[in-house]
């Protein structure tokens, strides 16, 4: 029932959107987008799942398997793992931008909310 | 700006009907795709093979994703890293302040028992009162916070401050701190976390937070400081790009191994690779930490009123 974890990642995606538009609030507006982030990991984790696999590590292998039998054996998807790894880090420093500009937007405007800032509008 | 009270400006929904509506078709193509994922049972893709099977006779390691990341996508890793850095390059730079300074956090309070001891006699003018006098209103601490966070006594009312929490949290702090560090660091130096030098970056940005929450900013202060973590996140950068370019000349292809491979799960097993993971580590650590110190640190530059001009 792996098609769950894919669905409620869909669904913590709509959410963070739904945040994203419906929010005027700076902060809360950030909250969404690192929801909608979020919910990238847990498809991600979700899509390099395999049923009855171990982890893509060939050390400690389960006891009378050999290296080739795992290579070529039921493992999750590293390839996956890794999008999800740095794009964690990334996600990170990315929110750490978006949070900076609302502090300077709060310091300049005196106001997190959206409509405030309004100054660039033609 | 808006005369709206500012309760009425934050709360609520903006247009919900559209939002909702935005929202509900946005949600019916993203299921229409995910239905039509690959489920658990479907078979490896093939980059994924690939890798687990170069893993051990190319690049001695016995780590799948630490293949992926440093090896078969090690370009791609290469370009991500980039990305952080620009990103902290981008926060530094929005976050810095009027006047350079030495710490991220702190400077405030060093500041004004520096000017008590060198002028105490002086009285201050009327610029300086109304300025004292605004940062008193808007600052939480109404008593400075004591040198240390193990002076402040026992049983001192709520709220605590960052730099004086409960003994409990302190302790607790000193004694997981240097547990996790070290774990972070072995299991990437030794091959064994999957990704190695981004978790073990995150885990000792992870361990500056945790001393900086339990301690306050003079427990961190000596390394956690521009002088320290700016120098080193490039010297981390440098060495990412020395890394790829030796390999481009000795073996004609960027970040291409160049170096001997030891046995397996031993510090040398993965030659560059390995290097590679190293250097992430000081490059991820440092970025975050510059990232969100930075972050933290920016306190009172608040735009005059605008019936004061």
């Amino acid at each position: 029932m792996i098609v769950a974890n894919y669905l409620a990642a869909g669904a913590v995606f709509c959410l963070g959107l739904l945040a994203v538009l419906g929010r005027r609030n700076l902060v809360k507006i950030v909250m969404g987008l690192s929801l909608m982030e979020s919910a990238t990991y847990l498809l991600l984790v979700s899509l390099a799942y395999r049923k009855g696999s171990t982890a893509p590590v060939l050390a400690a292998r389960p006891p009378g398997v050999s290296q080739r039998e795992l290579v070529n054996g039921n493992v999750a998807d590293p390839v996956l793992q890794n999008f999800c790894l740095t794009a964690v880090v990334i996600g990170v420093a990315v929110t750490a931008v978006f949070l900076t500009v609302v502090v300077r937007v709060a310091q300049h405007y005196r106001s997190v909310n959206a409509d405030d800032v309004r100054e660039l509008r033609g | 700006m808006s005369d709206r009270p500012a309760q009425q400006a934050d709360e609520g929904w903006h247009r919900p009907g559209l939002g909702v509506a935005v929202v509900a078709a946005v949600a019916a193509v993203v299921a229409v795709g995910l239905i039509a994922l690959p489920r658990d049972t479907a078979a490896l893709p093939a980059i994924a093979r690939h890798a687990m099977r170069i893993a051990l006779p190319r690049w001695g390691t016995t780590e799948g994703v630490n293949e992926i990341v440093y090896g078969s996508r090690g370009f791609d890793t290469f370009g991500e890293t980039f990305l952080l850095l620009a990103a902290v390059v981008a926060v530094v730079l929005l976050a810095r302040g009027p006047e350079p300074r030495a710490e991220y956090v702190g400077e405030a309070s060093a500041g004004r028992a520096e000017q008590a001891a060198a002028d105490p006699e002086a009285p201050p003018d009327q610029q300086e009162l109304q300025a004292r006098r605004a940062e008193q209103e808007e600052s939480e601490e109404q008593e400075p916070a004591p040198d240390h966070a193990d002076e402040e006594p026992l049983g001192t009312p709520a709220p605590e401050r960052s730099a004086a929490m409960t003994v409990i949290v302190r302790a607790a702090a000193r004694v997981a701190a240097v547990p996790l560090a070290v774990a972070g660091v072995y299991l990437a130096a030794w091959g064994y976390a999957p990704g190695g030098g981004f978790p073990a970056g995150a885990v000792l940005t992870g361990v500056a937070l945790l001393l900086y929450a339990a301690l306050g900013h003079r427990a961190v202060g000596s390394a956690v400081r521009p002088a320290v973590l700016e120098p080193l996140e490039l010297f981390g950068a440098a060495a990412i790009v020395a890394i790829g370019t030796v390999g481009a000349f000795v073996r004609g292809s960027f970040l291409q191994n160049w170096l001997p491979l030891a046995e397996q799960q031993t510090i040398r097993a993965g030659g560059t690779l390995q290097a590679f993971s190293g250097a992430e580590l000081v490059e991820v650590g440092t970025g975050l930490t510059i990232a969100i110190f930075a972050l933290l640190g920016m306190r009172h530059e608040w735009a005059g009123d605008e019936d004061e001009s």
